[in-house]
């Protein structure tokens, strides 16, 4: 075979494969290169031959990548097939960081891979920000101290926050998909269950509209009521209802915070009002009653009485017993006298040793004999120290005219009297007037 | 003199003072000069085995020492990675890429494009990145604390226009695995 004609055969096989392409079987080298007899043509054969492989070794391999079949292998002495490969390392590279990216690795960059390096890298700080307006979102609600909830058009949880879920107790896999009206908040504050159709929060959810309940609560997973406060509004896809925010906070610690104010200020009025040593009222809770008590004596012409009594020789009492004894007179003393008065009788202490009685829809005589009653008990109860002690009353009742202090200072004139007259006694004033 | 020489990062020395007009770099000729001199002379003195074995090693020693002084190894493994591909960029080391990377078992496959020691030699046929398996291993080494060893699977210098490693720790390879 001469020269002119190897080359005959090549053109025609390329001249073919250059209208027609490659084909299914590529390149066919025309010629055995074993059978050329000149023995310098040969090796010459043999090499074109080689380059003919080549060629359709990766123009397959080059089918392969387009296909995106990674695998792909290529000889390494293929000359042509090389660009390919540093191309095939990219792809594979590229695969690997597409898989990273989608398990939240936002430190992959693409290098100098044109125009796509450009996008890829853009991608990725578009994302780095919108994981950072999440992060900075979940620190808001967090910071804020509330739960947030996000439910779908039927109620169901889709989203909670780390502080709804460390509020109520449960994990988000064990509520996820679960109702919030069914699972959170179904009771009402005494503990009495919703009926379905009327629970507030599951119809603000399906209907889109505004609720906050600032004395709510929700079932926790102990099954303990906890004292929300909450807000839920609608959100919205494409201007079509898709569910609700719900935000809440424990409000356990306010309404504590309440219910110790609450004590608080019944014992500040308790203060206010009652004497320390004996627990009965003070001076002031009494002329503050007593006050009411002559106005509504004076509308209705009721009758209303008051007494007023005094230890006899109490100094003496503290001066040989002791403050504490003196102490305790006073408060055996309170007793006695305040279990046998009626409800609607106010006792109270004057100060020092000195009590008063006002005695509603009571005659004077009925005051009298109420005295004289207690002047008697007193006198016959055992006190231990001392065994004995007396005391003197004052007695007298509501007339006409009267106020507050012409009142008072009449049974304070008798109790004088009683005094006067020898202690041991009840004294009455029927009228300073009279 | 010593009979032996132990390394020192500061045995780099300062060069911002010693060389104020040329600067830090020099050019991948005369790397690749040393390098490729120093394989000739060793692999006649020691044989070719030899030789690459010492590469390696020394490979190693360096991997650590860039590892421990350039790198920051209290960053996580995707993080860490990240900024080892970005140094190896600026100091015109080559293109680190993952191709397969299984954290748990610690074993990765690595290509490094445009490398330092071989791309664009011509075809010996037989990868010549020992340098760089060194590098390779002994940078995660001191990043995981455990024993690496990189294996060049595919090379310029073999055909394959870039250079593929295979790394994994050492116990994995002896284990029953
Ligand atoms: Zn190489």
């Amino acid at each position: 075979m001469d020269p002119r004609k190897i080359l005959e055969e090549l053109d025609a096989c390329l001249k073919k494969a250059m209208s027609q392409g490659l084909g299914k079987n590529g390149l066919v080298f025309p010629i055995d290169p074993a059978a050329v007899e000149d023995e310098q043509l040969r090796p010459f054969c043999h090499r074109l031959a080689a380059v003919f492989d080549m060629v359709n070794e990766s123009y397959k391999y080059a089918e392969h990548l387009s296909r995106g079949d990674l695998k792909a292998k290529s000889s390494r002495n293929n000359i042509f097939a090389m660009p390919l490969k540093g191309l095939q390392a990219s792809l594979a590279h590229l695969t690997w960081q597409a898989r990273q990216v989608a398990e939240g690795d936002l430190n992959q960059q693409v290098h100098f891979l044109g125009e796509f390096s450009d996008s890829f890298n853009h991608m990725i700080s578009s994302l780095r920000e919108k994981k950072m307006i999440e992060q900075r979102l979940e620190l808001i609600t967090n910071v804020l101290g509330e739960g947030v909830f996000l439910v779908d058009s039927h109620g169901k949880i889709v989203f909670a926050n780390p502080e709804a879920m460390r509020l109520i107790g449960y994990r988000f896999d064990e509520i996820e998909g679960a109702l919030i009206h069914e699972i959170l908040y179904k009771q009402q504050l005494n503990g009495t269950l919703y009926k379905p159709e009327e629970n507030p929060l599951f119809n603000a959810i399906t209907s889109g509209n505004d609720y906050n309940d600032e004395d709510g609560v929700f079932t926790c997973k102990s099954g303990f009521l906890m004292p929300i406060s909450l807000v839920c509004r609608a959100v919205y896809k494409d201007n079509i209802l898709d569910g609700a925010v719900i935000a809440f906070r424990d409000i356990t610690v306010q309404k504590k915070h309440l219910q110790t104010l609450e004590a608080i200020n019944e014992l500040l009025e308790k203060q206010a009002t009652t004497d320390a040593l004996t627990g009965i009222f003070n001076r002031m809770k009494f002329n503050k009653s007593f006050t009411n008590e002559i106005q509504r004596a004076q509308r209705y012409n009721t009758p209303l009485s008051l007494i007023i009594f005094d230890i006899d020789h109490f100094k003496q009492v503290n001066d040989t017993y002791g403050h504490l004894a003196g102490d305790s007179v006073l408060k055996n003393l309170v007793r006695l006298v305040a279990s046998n008065l009626r409800e609607i009788d106010i006792f109270a202490r004057w100060g020092g040793e000195e009590f008063v009685i006002q005695t509603p829809e009571t005659s004077l005589d009925g005051a009298i004999k109420l005295a004289e009653k207690l002047r008697s008990k007193i006198e016959n109860h055992d006190f231990t120290e001392p065994e004995k002690i007396t005391t003197s009353f004052g007695v007298t009742s509501l007339k006409k005219g009267d106020n507050t202090i012409s009142f008072i200072n009449r049974a304070d004139e008798a109790l004088y009297r009683a005094k006067k007259g020898g202690r041991n006694q009840v004294v009455y004033m029927e009228n300073r007037h009279d | 003199m010593h009979d032996s020489y132990d390394f020192k990062w500061e045995d780099l020395g300062d060069l911002s003072d010693g060389r104020p007009n040329l600067g830090a770099e020099t050019s991948v000729i005369v790397y690749r000069l040393m390098q490729y001199t120093f394989k000739d002379v060793f692999s006649k003195k020691l044989g070719k085995q030899k030789t690459v074995e010492l590469f390696v090693k020394a490979g190693t020693l360096a991997g650590q020492q860039f590892c421990r002084n350039v790198l920051d190894t209290s960053l996580p493994f995707s993080q860490f990675m990240a900024e080892l591909k970005e140094k190896l960029i600026s100091l015109k080391v080559g293109i680190l890429r993952i191709e397969a990377a299984d954290e748990e078992k610690l074993q990765f496959v690595l290509t490094v494009s445009e490398d330092l020691d071989c791309s664009g030699l011509p075809i010996f046929g037989e990868s010549v990145c020992d340098y760089d398996e060194g590098f390779i291993a002994g940078i995660l080494e001191e990043y995981t604390g455990k024993k690496f060893m990189a294996k060049e699977v595919d090379c310029w210098a073999t055909g394959d226009r870039t250079c593929r490693f295979e790394v994994k720790p050492v116990e994995a390879l002896d284990g029953p695995a």
